[in-house]
């Protein structure tokens, strides 16, 4: 421990604290710009400058380590002469004219610094070569006159994301924001994961949905898990009269840290799709309006006791909705096939591992964040879950191995050490030549190769997808675990939607055949349809589909019930490493839209079934591949 | 080496070799060969010493004429006349006050320059810096072998300690202390990186140290990776200097072939190697943790401060980084032992100092001399006095990055301490010495505009600190500058002291407070009177840099 005085303050801190983390966990205010708690520290700003007995000059106490008996000061007239002074020199260096700019007044941290100072106005004259405004991007635009060259989000994209697509040109005065070798940004390598964005102390980088929509003093924040995958990302949404402004991550998230990718932060306000909104009920060949309460009815009778009936629900939907869909459909009415969209194909063959070990297997995502070596399996983490990747990404400059193994194309491929040709059928005898190779060093070159990286590791992690679970059988899931034994290695299975574990635990994992079933219940929530399954459910005589959008699934059925989508509807998710987590309601439904659930207790009482409400029983009943833990 | 009667330099710097220097050194060889002079006089290609209108030159040891410019058809009739029958062709010869060049080596070997002390320049100019085995038969490789067979890296340490030897890139550290630093930093892998990316304007001592001794640097690395425990170098050359990264790499070569560099050297368990990285062109990589940035990929920005480098340095492993000049005078130390040194210079600045010199004097060029010698003396005898009988009125030392000298400190002794207690800087070892016709409004500009130029960007201070202040400077320059002014340029000079991250923000401000601490009548002139009193400044009465 360290013992050192801030403002008379006697405080003791671990090891390794900087200055500005001891002044602030005593609640001591000190002012910074480019400092960010998720970030390396930087003192590029020079906003935190502290005075310190026996030192030269002023320092940045963001970079200055706390060492035993320093006797720091944070608030004397120099050191607040000098913030002044940095403040009117960035006020000075660029358009910082705040009344045109989108995030002042509350959400720009260089306005609030100078309010904090009891700025007025600043002595030097500005004078700049204006810079062109870059709104290549379909969501963000790049404004390098209101830039205050923190590097925030030049660190952010390296540090956290990977990606390596912001970087600064130029020197000095002349020093800008570009994107690669200054191409515009919506043609750049950006992957618009948009933590830059977030992370931008001013206006230099806004997105284009929510500038000028709505400050900080005017949004509710409703702060859930993310359900566009498995990943389970915490994030926040920001609502303005109920209207989606903005979705953030959370910085304070023990997983994501912040960190979101586009399906989670942007393309969910980009939703275009046509709204349902009310009831319809095929009549003469003909989808009509209708009330519930005729809706209900006619579900009802098409239903019947429920013989020859397929129900199918979206793993994009809560806990609870999945749970009591069970209990209606399995339990109650006992319909011959009670699955999800996904029809388990991510999570099948790994779950009966689990229950013939009789333990998870499975190992926590922290993993990726910390692992020297990296065995990808069918899965490219560039393509889908992104924040997963990035995890990865973000290593690869520190020494950390990859190993790519795909049969098909595969983006963070170009990012591996090597590459391993992995068919799509053939999982089993590649993972047998893998642990051949592991076991005895002989081989192919390229196994040889992975098993001797693989073995060097000290914390290997091997991850795998959706499409190795689907085609893997259970030998070869053996021997997967047979090979993270030998190598002490974690595994890490992707697992597709954001409850598609929960599905799995819930046992709806059967596959979807079409002979003779008499009717299909479809519960897609905001789940967009597959063709296969539109083509599939042609041949049902009657087809009821809960959908929150009009579809080509909705246009053939008999009846279709609107229901909300996911920010109108609140509920428990199961992540791929099993976070039990909570998703919150951010927006009100539409007039006469009910949620998944409530529309499925009104059809139980119509068709006069039992319900069971208890789903964590149901969750933890089976072995899970990997420990769920409540959060 | 075989003994031989008479020593025939070529000039081998890039403009030397534009005309042809090349040329006439083959055109020499075959002369000299069918005169039968093959066994009596040594021919070898010597570095920079040549003023650019007079070059290529040929020199003829030991009777020190220079003949310049030479050309092919020159050749036969020098090789004849002089090295054949002993006459000085004097329509060729060149005097060495013609010669706005190197004066050092030059007027040593005349014996006009008294205090004259070579130790970094020893070798320079007078051995073939392409030839390893010239350096050797000169002493070279002597200290190493001291080193390696006969002393711990500890006591290594502590004759480098002893010596005094201070830092020559400006700052002034004592280098045995930093050395014992990166000896106890924890790692099992170290680095020496050599700071040769000279970019402080009209400094060029590192260069001919870089062209003419390159093996001085290597031998002087590999005693230092052995003293704090490294086993690769990094010599960081600045772009521009492509004589100096040519030589540098046939030099590495040919100790690698003489086992000077590589696996168990001198036999011993002792293992190192260097590698060349070139600059691009960025002032600010001068700076020790940019350097280190540079060599990593990444962008030249210097880091913050603690950890130093000799504790998380290149790839956060301790290192030590030298510059050329400090490494220069490390094998003389070890050969002649810590007391020699520090019975050079002063008590507390032991050692020579190289110092370009340039400005209004009769002759500019390099020179070294012991440290504590004043400006005075540097002017009147070195550099022959001003050029036209004008005034001394002041000098700008170090580059860009020292500070402004007025007369009254002329007679300061030029060492680290006693400039320090003067409250100015010795820098990197250029002396601008300015006459009376020079405007220091016309003079802080032009260095603030240097410094606006090649701040990295990255801190506040420095980047927008040094616009402002170049911006505030040409207003007062163009006769619209106000009092208010004065005061900001002097805040700002102490703001960019107190709040940069590294040294050139720290001292970018200095030419602001040394002008208007010595200078402040002839600045307010500008202000007050609206007049230029050198009547350099435009005074147009005109604003160029615009209130909104």
């Amino acid at each position: 421990m360290i013992k050192l005085t801030i403002d008379g303050n006697e405080i003791e801190v671990q090891e390794g604290t900087t200055v500005l983390e001891a002044a602030e966990a005593a609640g001591l205010y000190v002012p910074t710009l480019c400092h960010h708690p998720q970030l390396t520290p930087y003192g590029g700003c020079r906003l935190c400058m502290v005075e310190v007995e026996g030192a030269r000059t002023l320092q940045p106490s963001c970079t200055l380590p706390a060492t035993n008996g320093m006797v720091v000061k944070t608030n004397t007239q120099k050191v607040l002469d000098a913030r002044k002074f940095v403040l009117t020199l960035i006020f000075s260096e660029r358009n910082h004219f705040c009344m045109y700019c989108q995030v002042s007044d509350g959400d720009c941290e260089l306005q609030n610094r100078a309010y904090d100072e009891g700025m007025t106005h600043w002595d030097l004259q500005p004078n700049w070569q204006p810079f062109e405004v870059d709104a290549s991007h379909p969501f963000m635009v790049l404004d390098n006159n209101r830039c205050i060259l923190c590097r925030r989000c030049v660190r952010a994209c390296g540090e956290l994301v990977g990606n390596y697509t912001l970087g600064f040109e130029e020197r000095g005065a002349d020093s800008m924001l570009v994107a690669d070798y200054n191409v515009p940004l919506g043609e750049s390598s950006c992957i618009s994961c948009g933590t830059c964005v977030q992370i931008c102390p001013t206006g230099a980088i806004i997105d284009r949905q929510s500038a000028y929509q709505g400050k900080e003093t005017e949004v509710e924040h409703n702060i859930g898990v993310c359900v566009e995958c498995s990943v389970g990302c915490q994030r926040d949404v920001l609502t303005r009269d109920n209207r989606l402004i903005r979705i953030e991550g959370v910085w304070e998230a023990p997983l994501n840290n912040g960190l979101l990718c586009d399906k989670g932060r942007f393309l969910p306000l980009e939703d275009d799709r046509p709204r349902l909104l009310t009831p319809l009920v095929r009549k003469d060949g003909n989808l009509k309006a209708a009330t519930w309460d005729d809706a209900i009815n006619a579900i009802a009778e098409g239903l019947g006791k429920g013989e020859g009936l397929a129900a199918i629900a979206s793993t994009r939907l809560p806990i609870e909705d999945l749970a009591l869909f069970k209990s209606v459909f399995a339990d109650s009415l006992k319909a011959e096939l009670v699955t999800t969209l996904e029809e388990g194909k991510a999570t099948a063959s790994l779950a009966k591992m689990a229950e013939k070990l009789g333990q998870s297997f499975e190992s926590n995502l922290e993993t990726l964040k910390d692992t020297d070596a990296v065995l990808s399996l069918a899965l490219d983490l560039v393509d889908e879950h992104q924040v997963a990747g990035f995890f990865v990404k973000r290593q690869l400059t520190d020494g950390t191995n990859l190993i790519v193994a795909d049969g098909k194309g595969n983006k963070l491929a170009e990012k591996a050490s090597f590459k391993l040709d992995l068919e799509a059928g053939k999982e089993g005898s590649f993972l047998l030549k893998l642990h051949e190779a592991i076991e005895s060093e002989t081989g192919d070159e390229g196994f040889v190769k992975a098993a001797k990286l693989l073995k060097a590791a000290v914390k290997p992690v091997i991850v795998y997808g959706q499409d190795f679970a689907a085609n893997a059988d259970d030998k070869a899931v053996e021997t997967l675990v047979g090979i993270s034994e030998s190598l002490n290695a974690s595994l890490v299975g992707v697992k597709g939607n954001a409850n598609s574990m929960a599905a799995s635990q819930l046992g709806l994992e059967s596959p979807i055949k079409t002979n003779g079933y008499k009717s299909a219940f479809i519960m897609l929530g905001d789940e967009n349809p597959s063709q296969k399954l539109i083509k599939q459910l042609e041949d049902f005589p009657f087809v009821v589909a809960l959908s929150a959008y009009g579809s080509q699934l909705t246009g053939n059925a008999d009846v279709v019930l609107p229901v909300t989508m996911w920010a109108e509807q609140s509920g428990t998710y199961l992540n791929m490493d099993g976070r039990l987590q909570k998703a919150v309601q951010s927006l009100e439904a539409p007039e006469g839209v009910l949620t998944s659930r409530e529309t499925l207790l009104k059809i139980s009482e119509a068709l006069e079934v039992e319900t069971d409400a208890d789903w964590k029983t149901r969750i933890l009943s089976r072995t899970p591949t990997v420990q769920i833990k409540e959060s | 080496m075989k003994t031989t009667r008479s020593m025939v330099l070529v000039s081998s710097d890039p403009e030397s070799l534009d005309r042809g220097a090349l040329d006439v050194f083959s055109t020499l060889q075959k002369q000299i060969t069918k005169f039968g002079l093959e066994e009596e006089i040594a021919l070898s290609m010597i570095t920079d010493i040549s003023k650019h209108a007079m070059s290529p030159l040929v020199l003829v040891y030991p009777d020190a004429v220079i003949y310049g410019p030479v050309t092919t058809d020159d050749v036969p009739t020098i090789v004849e006349e002089h090295l054949y029958k002993g006459r000085v062709v004097q329509e060729k010869q060149i005097s060495a006050y013609d010669l706005s060049g190197r004066v050092a080596w030059l007027s040593s070997r005349k014996g006009t320059m008294p205090a004259e002390n070579r130790i970094v320049l020893k070798n320079v100019g007078q051995i073939d810096p392409e030839n390893i085995d010239e350096y050797i038969i000169n002493d070279g490789y002597e200290g190493l072998g001291t080193v390696l067979k006969e002393m711990t890296p500890g006591e290594t340490i502590q004759v480098i300690k002893d010596s005094g030897l201070r830092g020559r890139g400006g700052a002034g550290f004592p280098t045995g202390l930093k050395w014992q630093f990166v000896s106890g930093a924890k790692g099992n892998k170290k680095f020496v990186i050599c700071n040769a990316d000279e970019s402080e304007p009209g400094t060029f001592k590192d260069r001919l140290v870089l062209e003419g001794d390159p093996h001085a640097i290597i031998e002087a690395m590999s005693i230092g990776a052995y003293a704090v425990g490294a086993d690769e170098g990094y010599v960081y050359i600045r772009g521009e200097y492509g004589l100096a990264i040519s030589r540098m790499k046939k030099a590495i070569q040919q100790a690698r072939e003489y086992n000077l560099l590589g696996e168990n050297i001198f036999g011993t368990d002792f293992s190192f190697d260097i590698h060349i990285h070139t600059g691009a062109g960025a002032y600010i990589c001068g700076e020790e943790t940019a350097l280190i940035e540079s060599i990593e990929g990444n962008r030249g920005e210097p880091r913050p401060r603690p950890p130093y480098p000799t504790t998380a340095g290149l790839w956060q492993k301790p290192t030590l980084v030298n510059n050329v000049e400090t490494l220069a005078n490390i094998p003389a130390i070890i050969r002649n032992g810590a007391a020699w040194y520090k019975s050079i210079g002063t008590q507390s600045s032991p050692g020579t100092k190289v110092y370009t010199v340039l400005g209004n004097v009769n002759v500019t060029g390099l020179i070294e001399v012991p440290m504590g010698i004043t400006l005075r003396e540097v002017i009147s005898i070195y550099a022959k006095g001003m050029k036209g009988s004008a005034t001394f009125k002041l000098a700008q030392t170090g580059g860009s990055s020292g500070s402004i000298i007025p007369a009254s400190l002329q007679d300061t002794p030029m060492d680290f301490d006693s400039y320090d207690k003067a409250g100015v800087s010795l820098g990197s070892g250029a002396l601008l010495i300015c006459n009376e016709d020079v405007c220091v409004v016309d003079l802080a500009k032009v260095l603030l505009n240097f410094f606006r130029f090649e701040s990295c960007g990255k801190c506040n201070p420095c980047r927008i600190g040094n616009k402002r202040a170049y911006e505030t400077l040409v207003n007062i320059s163009e006769g619209v500058g106000t009092l208010q002014d004065l005061k900001d340029l002097k805040m700002m000079s102490d703001q960019l002291y107190e709040l940069s991250n590294c040294g050139l923000g720290q001292t970018a401000g200095s030419p602001l407070k040394d002008i208007l601490a010595h200078f402040r009548a002839e600045v307010e002139a500008h202000v007050k009177l609206k007049v230029c009193p050198a009547g350099i400044c435009p005074m147009s009465g005109q604003r160029v840099y615009k209130i909104f």
